[in-house]
């Protein structure tokens, strides 16, 4: 299960991916001081996710429906490939990586690297998860 | 030479770790500047500082060391002020204020909750509650898999069906940990999650907190709860002010 340290004392940062966008878009903003970056964290709130809604979603349910066993309890693992989709990821980051430039790459990168290092702690114990989750990573 | 805040404090100052550093390349020490009852923390600010992991990170880990032992009201990421003497004006002049918001939020820190399903089991969720489901995927399995339209058909309703589980889910999160908070703040929205809440609570109930977080997940075994605590109340320190807090009345909405 990934699980963030709780009761790390002192402010632990916990899985730093979980915490950027805190860092990022939320904390005491004065009128007086600068506030740098700033397009680079106004692209970041435009919501990147890729609608449930669509034919490549429906074959994907359709399919792990078809492979998981409805006698077993919802923990038992029936072997159910991970079918997070190489091919529907590529394209997407195709289209995302020409809007993005300049700071606003560095903090997609940042992201990246984040999630990437959260995706190895997750290998230790892999889980599947749905459409939602997914298109987070399909930034 | 501007000068980079990280935090606002009330006096006296704790005693930080001598070789504290914060943003930059080289990371630039942190100091402290005091006026009156209140203190910023602060650093020389780096020419073309851009929000990079490193960046971010040296951010949240100085504001973990000075609120350690105290509250402190963070700074969002990449405030600059031009010089010293700025900050403190800033900070004689908006004393009332500050201290305002340290004693609403003294003793408190957030928690940031964020919830995806795990795909087996939300499946196996949905499936249960909705016998049609269930039908509809025994026919096809019966039927070697079925038809792509009868695949497409299924998988419509079974999206539909997990979609409409998140928002029971997002709206579970919120509804079981808010009687433990003082405050709840949605997170930014961006990202994907079902729920992405951030929930202000008490020191001393930080273990009745992570108690109900662990209770959850196992009344919920299609939830994958990662939490992210203590941490500065990042989400509560400027309820007036554009993108802090505004979520906290809101309805629950799952995306």
């Amino acid at each position: 299960m990934t699980v963030a340290p709780a009761q790390q004392q002192g402010g632990g940062t916990g899985n730093l991916y979980d915490v950027l966008e805190l860092v990022l878009d939320r904390g005491l903003v004065i009128d007086v001081f600068v506030r740098v970056s700033l397009v680079g964290i106004e692209i970041l709130k435009i919501d990147i996710r890729v609608v449930v809604a669509s034919v490549d979603t429906y074959l994907r349910f359709a399919e792990a429906c078809n492979r998981l066993d409805l006698e077993a309890g919802p923990k038992k693992s029936t072997g159910l490939p991970e079918l997070v989709g190489d091919m529907s990821e590529s394209g997407a980051r195709g289209k995302t990586k020409g809007a993005l430039t300049g700071a606003a790459q560095t903090v997609s990168d940042a992201y990246q690297q984040a999630r990437d290092e959260s995706k190895r702690e997750e290998e230790a114990a892999p889980r599947k998860r749905t459409a939602s989750r997914r298109k987070e990573e399909r930034e | 030479m501007s000068t980079y805040v990280y935090g606002i404090a009330r006096v006296p100052v704790p005693s930080l770790p001598e070789d504290l550093t914060g943003v930059g390349d080289p990371p630039r020490p942190v100091r402290v500047l005091e006026q009156g009852d209140l203190f910023a923390v602060v650093s020389e600010a780096p020419e073309n500082l851009t929000p990079k992991r490193r960046e971010l990170l040296a951010h949240q880990r100085v504001l973990s060391e000075a609120g350690a032992t105290k509250t402190v009201l963070p700074m969002r990421f990449g405030s600059v002020s031009d010089d010293d003497e700025t900050v403190t004006g800033v900070l004689a002049d908006r004393a009332a204020h500050f201290l305002e918001r340290l004693d609403a939020l003294e003793g408190m820190v957030e928690y940031n909750i964020k919830a995806t399903h795990e795909e087996e089991a939300v499946l196996h969720r949905v499936m249960a509650d909705q016998p049609e489901l269930r039908a509809a995927s025994e026919a096809n399995r019966a039927a070697g898999g079925g038809s792509y339209e009868e695949r497409l058909r299924l998988g419509e309703m079974v999206a539909s069906a997990v979609q409409a589980r998140e928002a029971v889910d997002a709206d579970t999160v919120r509804r079981t940990l808010a009687p433990l908070a003082h405050d709840v703040s949605e997170g930014p929205e961006s990202m994907g999650w079902l729920a992405n809440f951030s929930f202000l609570v008490d020191h001393d109930t930080v273990a009745d907190f992570a108690a109900a977080v662990e209770d959850l997940r196992m009344a919920e075994p299609q939830l994958e709860l990662r939490l992210s605590g203590p941490l500065p109340p990042y989400s509560f320190v400027d309820k007036t002010g554009a993108g802090a807090g505004v979520g906290a009345d809101a309805g629950v909405r799952a995306e």
